[in-house]
């Protein structure tokens, strides 16, 4: 019991950091609250499924593995470019008025949602995985899927790291997130940074969606559902510090494995939700806020 | 008072004209239009961004729900324990919500909602579960679809003038003194926890006790009173008649009850005619949303004052 919790809420806090990492980065550079994070989660997986079955017919000569990889990496960036068309035409436009921003990510949410459902209809999807099969960890059988998605996690955060620590546009976004109006003074071009950054954390929650859709399913509702898990992460590792994310994405992944394996799967909803309450009554700032 | 009383007067002779499915969306339209003003008095008047006012909806039309299949109470004290109820949530909800800022407060009342909407669905046995529960035919207010509209328009005056009085009192006052500056309210003896803390009840008392009545109203309880699409609704009703203005909040309210039932449902009819596609009302609603707050952030009514003024200036300089 103790092994499945730890192996399976691994896999999942792999995941899930890729989805609150993203929301974070973009909450700490630009103080924008984008209710329709999840909604790139969702996009992500839809949009992968969808080359999926268009490159299936077209490059049938191609091996299977790589019309995966292909539709998922074109589904990667086409979440992205969304991600950015989304920022650049809803929220630019109201940014100073906090609430107006999480008012229309919410509606762009919702909006989305009813229309994967009227052109998906209300039933999960799945993509095939990049590779079949399963190994044995600590007596737990663990398909290949799991593996792959956690090292792809990995690798993606890692990317993350040395993007914003070791490049110059990096170092432009951690200047943004500490200070905006001096970012601008020193000459760096704010937009810039916002629509970059907009464009990694909507890439990154299609990742996540892909990587999700290949172990479980994914419907019109998961990109709510997602937002609920993303808001634990962020409110636990403090809003802004995306360090503070990865290190919460894994406790809430464990947690959300444990009480899904305990109870059932609505629990785990219920008790993130709690956690959120609670973590804010307790220590407002997270592990690791910033103001 | 006069003012008012014009108002109210063509919705009291409306039953003459119309039909009786327009007549019973109208009577809903009033219950939205507590909704959208008791929202208002937390977040227009004292600037608390409250994200989970269904809660308060929810909890009085699950009360009301309830009361009506287990007992035998009469309608009446059924929509006011409604209300009760939903303050004593209003009341716990906000000792322990209030003392966070911005994003915070945004954040956790944007999930509690959905907090309660799990918990229907795990003990559906007691709520119903995504199906709702049905209420006795019994338990349905009297006088048919005309009984129906006046007596939901009866609430909706008798809550409208409590509201009125309640934010043109000193407590009022306080409140909007919170939201300009809630150091400078501290400093100058406003007990800020306090009073947040009595807006966020006023506002749940009405909430829940419309709520009930929607129950009585509609003769089923679902997990769409907590629904995120009614809280945007309510937002988009307020903010497009302005954030606390009062009148704003009503018509702004109204014109979105009846834009979405009536005219958007009209629309996605005729679409879905000839449309391949399924185009719900939602849809259209989520769409004339985001333009609305993309054109106008600052809510139509603002817009329109500044409209006016520039008008004003302009022919005064000529």
């Amino acid at each position: 019991m103790i092994a499945e919790i730890l192996v399976l809420g691994t896999v999942m806090g792999g995941v899930l950091a890729l989805v609150a990492s993203g929301f974070s980065l973009v909450f700490g550079v630009s103080r924008i609250l984008n209710f329709a994070h999840g909604t790139y989660f969702a996009l992500g997986a839809y949009f992968s499924l969808v080359f999926y079955l268009l490159f299936e017919k077209l490059l049938a000569f191609l091996p299977k593995e790589l019309i995966l990889l292909i539709s998922a990496f074109l589904a990667i960036l086409l979440t992205g470019f969304t991600g950015v068309l989304i920022y650049l035409a809803t929220v630019k436009p109201v940014r100073n008025y906090e609430v107006m921003v999480i008012l229309v990510t919410l509606a762009v949410a919702l909006l989305i949602k009813e229309l994967l459902l009227t052109f998906f209809s209300d039933v999960s999807i799945s993509i095939p995985p990049f590779v079949t099969g399963c190994i044995v960890i600590f007596g737990i059988p663990v398909t290949y899927s799991r593996i792959i998605a956690l090292v792809i996690a990995a690798l993606s955060i890692a990317t993350l790291d040395v993007f914003i620590n070791k490049t110059k546009l990096g170092r432009e976004t951690v200047a943004t997130a500490q200070d905006v109006e001096a970012a601008m003074l020193v000459g760096i071009d704010v937009e810039r940074v916002f629509i970059t950054v907009m464009f990694i954390s909507s890439a990154l929650a299609g990742v996540a969606g892909i990587l999700y859709a290949q172990i479980y399913a994914v419907n019109p509702m998961t990109s709510l559902r997602v937002l609920i898990y993303a808001f634990a992460i962020v409110i636990l590792g403090g809003l802004g510090s995306v360090r503070g994310s990865i290190l919460a994405a894994f406790i809430i992944g464990y947690m959300q494995v444990a009480v899904s394996t305990l109870f059932t799967s609505e629990w785990a909803e219920i008790v993130a939700m709690l956690t959120i309450i609670a973590i804010l009554v307790i220590r407002p700032q997270g592990i690791m806020g910033v103001e | 008072m006069k003012k008012a009383l014009i108002f109210i007067l063509p919705f009291l002779i409306l039953p003459l004209f119309l039909r009786s499915d327009v007549l019973y969306m109208l009577g809903l339209s009033f219950i939205f239009v507590v909704y959208c003003v008791s929202w208002d008095i937390v977040a227009g008047y004292t600037g608390q961004t409250n994200l989970g006012h269904t809660v308060f909806i929810g909890i009085g039309a699950y009360t009301a729900a309830l009361l009506s299949i287990k007992t035998n109470v009469p309608i009446i004290a059924s929509i006011i324990l409604g209300g009760i109820v939903s303050t004593a949530f209003g009341l716990a909800i906000g000792c322990v919500c209030l003392r966070l800022k911005e994003y915070y407060l945004a954040l956790v009342t944007a999930i509690l909602p959905l907090i309660f909407i799990q918990l229907a669905n795990i003990y559906s046995n007691v709520f119903g579960g995504y199906e709702g529960l049905s209420i006795p035919f019994s338990k349905a207010l009297p006088g048919g679809v005309i009984g129906n509209y006046y007596i939901s328009l009866l609430f909706c005056i008798l809550c409208l003038a409590f509201i009125y009085a309640f934010i043109n009192s000193n407590i009022g006052l306080k409140l909007r003194a919170i939201r300009d500056d809630e150091e400078l309210a501290e400093a100058v003896g406003i007990d800020v926890v306090k009073y947040k803390l009595l807006a966020f009840c006023v506002s749940a008392f009405f909430a829940g006790m419309a709520g009930a009545l929607a129950v009585h109203y509609k003769l089923t309880a679902g997990v769409d009173f907590f629904g995120i699409p009614l809280m945007l609704e309510i937002i988009l009703g307020v903010i497009a008649g302005g954030l606390g203005t009062f009148y704003g909040g009503i018509a702004g309210g109204f014109a979105i009850y009846v834009a979405k039932n009536w005219v958007f449902m009209q629309i996605s009819s005729i679409v879905n005619s000839i449309s391949p596609f399924r185009i719900s009302d939602e849809l259209i609603l989520y769409a004339v949303l985001i333009v609305l707050i993309v054109r106008f952030p600052r809510g139509l009514f603002y817009e329109l004052e500044e409209l006016l003024n520039n008008k004003v200036i302009k022919e005064r300089l000529k």
